[in-house]
């Protein structure tokens, strides 16, 4: 989708944190982290609560600036939020203007990115379409299920053209099904955008389905405790995948972890 | 449900009529001398006659926008100074109890400062009845811009908006329902002011025409007066009520 970036050499990271900390006043919450994401790779990042998984995609997103270290986007180093970083939060239902039908909060990001009016309405179909709720621009999304709300986060996000995606549990408030549903279309959709992921999330088995690489925090302060590679075939399917013997040992494993990081 | 809708709007209607009925009985048996209380047939009477022959639809009219400039002057400085008050927690801090002390104060307490001030003029009328309608417009704003959810502000800098995008998208919609909550008390303030107004500076309108009616011992015009304030006050609110159900459509049509 977008025009590949000659001025970066393919092995140089989208994503570099480069021994980052991060303190709140005497409380340090991310300490002396450094991690390197490739292109187009979909990294998940999982931990006991207090690890700082969510601090750290949003100083990944330029939301908060770190303490120490820097964080190099393409190799420049972030000063802030940048438009080519999209951030996926979890609570959709804040994170949507409720004033603004399905197509009024997309074109929220067109309108950020100073896209024309008259392109505008296209562009919306077809993120509307891509996000599975073609035919729904005109609702509010009071008037959505909690799925369709995200999807709509989604799209928004996508109107971005984001070189990276940073997802901060997006499927977590959602029931089993649904969560399913969107985790197969976000594989799709970045299959096809090659856009770079950093996907916080709580559940292990939703970080081995979706992951390139799974990364484990410890807590107090968040530091790197595992760094596991998944190497499951793609596409990845909600039965088979999840049946296979590497899946099950990569969950086992995952699961061992946070065991001994909660202890 | 609309069957049942119109029911209480019929029985409204009734109990109204009622009113009036029982007002009618009242005045027909004296039991308040009819110097005081004339019945509604008169009180209707002297509408009817204050309309064709008086002066009663002109003083209307001067009422009608000495209310509406006063509350639009109150509603545009109200919510510009409460959006920057609500964005600024160092503004607020700093300027939130000098607005305590400033807000019961009653703005008919004004009225001689201002014509101190300003003289007997309609400028003094308009800055008093805007000082007095600044109060509830200002606070529901600076509530509602105080209250934008912090996660929206997020959204809005991971997009890329603007400072001026962000006010204009994002904080003056989702404080709009305080800010019209703020300005329909700030009407009802404006016009409780441009009557009290008119009483103690003289200036003409309703508020005139009935403290002229009192003094003269014309009870019949002075019910006309009130009953047109009555309307006034209700037509207002209705066309209010109106564009706040078209502004606000987003939060009826909640699942």
């Amino acid at each position: 989708m977008r025009a590949p970036d000659t001025t970066v050499k393919a092995a140089a990271p989208v994503i570099a944190f480069d021994k980052i900390t991060l303190a709140f006043g005497a409380k340090t919450i991310i300490s002396d982290l450094s991690l390197e994401i490739g292109r187009g790779e979909i990294v998940c990042v999982i931990g006991p609560s207090g690890c700082g998984k969510t601090t750290a995609l949003r100083v990944a997103g330029g939301l908060i600036p770190p303490t120490k270290g820097t964080v190099r986007l393409l190799g420049e180093p972030m000063a802030g939020p940048r438009r080519d970083v999209a951030i996926v939060f979890q609570d959709y239902a804040k994170a949507l203007l409720p004033w603004r039908t399905a197509a009024g909060n997309i074109s929220l990001a067109l309108e950020a990115a100073g896209v024309a009016q008259s392109e505008r309405g296209d562009r919306i179909r077809d993120l509307l379409t891509k996000v599975g709720l073609a035919g729904h621009e005109d609702k509010y999304p009071t008037e959505m299920s909690g799925g369709m709300q995200q999807r709509i986060q989604i799209a928004r996000c996508l109107a971005q053209d984001p070189a990276v995606l940073l997802m901060d549990e997006p499927f977590g408030a959602l029931d089993a099904m649904t969560r399913q549903g969107l985790q197969d279309e976000m594989l799709a959709i970045v299959a096809e955008t090659g856009a770079t992921v950093f996907f916080v999330t709580h559940d292990l088995e939703e970080a081995v389905y979706l992951g390139d690489r799974v990364i484990g925090l410890l807590p107090h302060p968040g530091r790197i405790g595992i760094d596991q590679r998944i190497d499951l075939p793609r596409p990845r399917n909600q039965l088979e995948t999840r049946e296979t013997l590497e899946f099950l040992r990569l969950r086992r494993t995952l699961f061992d972890f946070i065991e001994k990081a909660e202890h | 449900m609309r069957l049942s809708r119109l029911g209480w709007l019929l029985a409204s209607f009734a109990v109204a009529a009622l009113l009036v009925w029982g007002w009618q009985l009242i005045a027909d048996y004296k039991l308040v001398s009819p110097v005081f209380l004339p019945g509604p047939d008169r009180a209707w009477g002297a509408l009817v006659k204050g309309f064709s022959t008086g002066d009663l639809g002109v003083k209307l009219l001067a009422t009608v926008e000495r209310m509406f400039w006063g509350w639009l002057i109150a509603s545009l400085i109200g919510i510009a100074l409460g959006a920057a008050i609500g964005t600024s927690p160092r503004l607020r801090a700093y300027l939130a109890p000098m607005l305590e002390f400033l807000r019961p104060l009653p703005a008919s307490a004004m009225i001689p400062v201002a014509i101190a001030v300003l003289g007997l003029s309609n400028g003094m009328v308009l800055a008093v009845i805007a000082f007095g309608a600044l109060w509830p417009v200002l606070l529901a704003t600076i509530h509602g811009f105080s209250a934008v959810e912090p996660r929206l502000y997020e959204v809005g800098r991971a997009l890329g908006l603007s400072r001026a995008s962000v006010i204009w998208k994002i904080a003056l919609p989702s404080a709009s329902p305080d800010i019209l909550a703020g300005m329909r008390l700030g009407l009802t303030v404006a016009l409780i002011l441009s009557v009290v107004c008119e009483m103690i500076a003289g200036r003409d309108g309703l508020g005139n025409w009935i403290l002229l009616a009192a003094r003269s011992f014309r009870a019949p015009d002075l019910y006309a007066g009130v009953i047109l304030l009555g309307v006034l006050g209700y037509v207002t609110a209705v066309a209010l009520a109106a564009l706040e159900a078209r502004l606000l459509v987003w939060r009826s049509r909640a699942r």
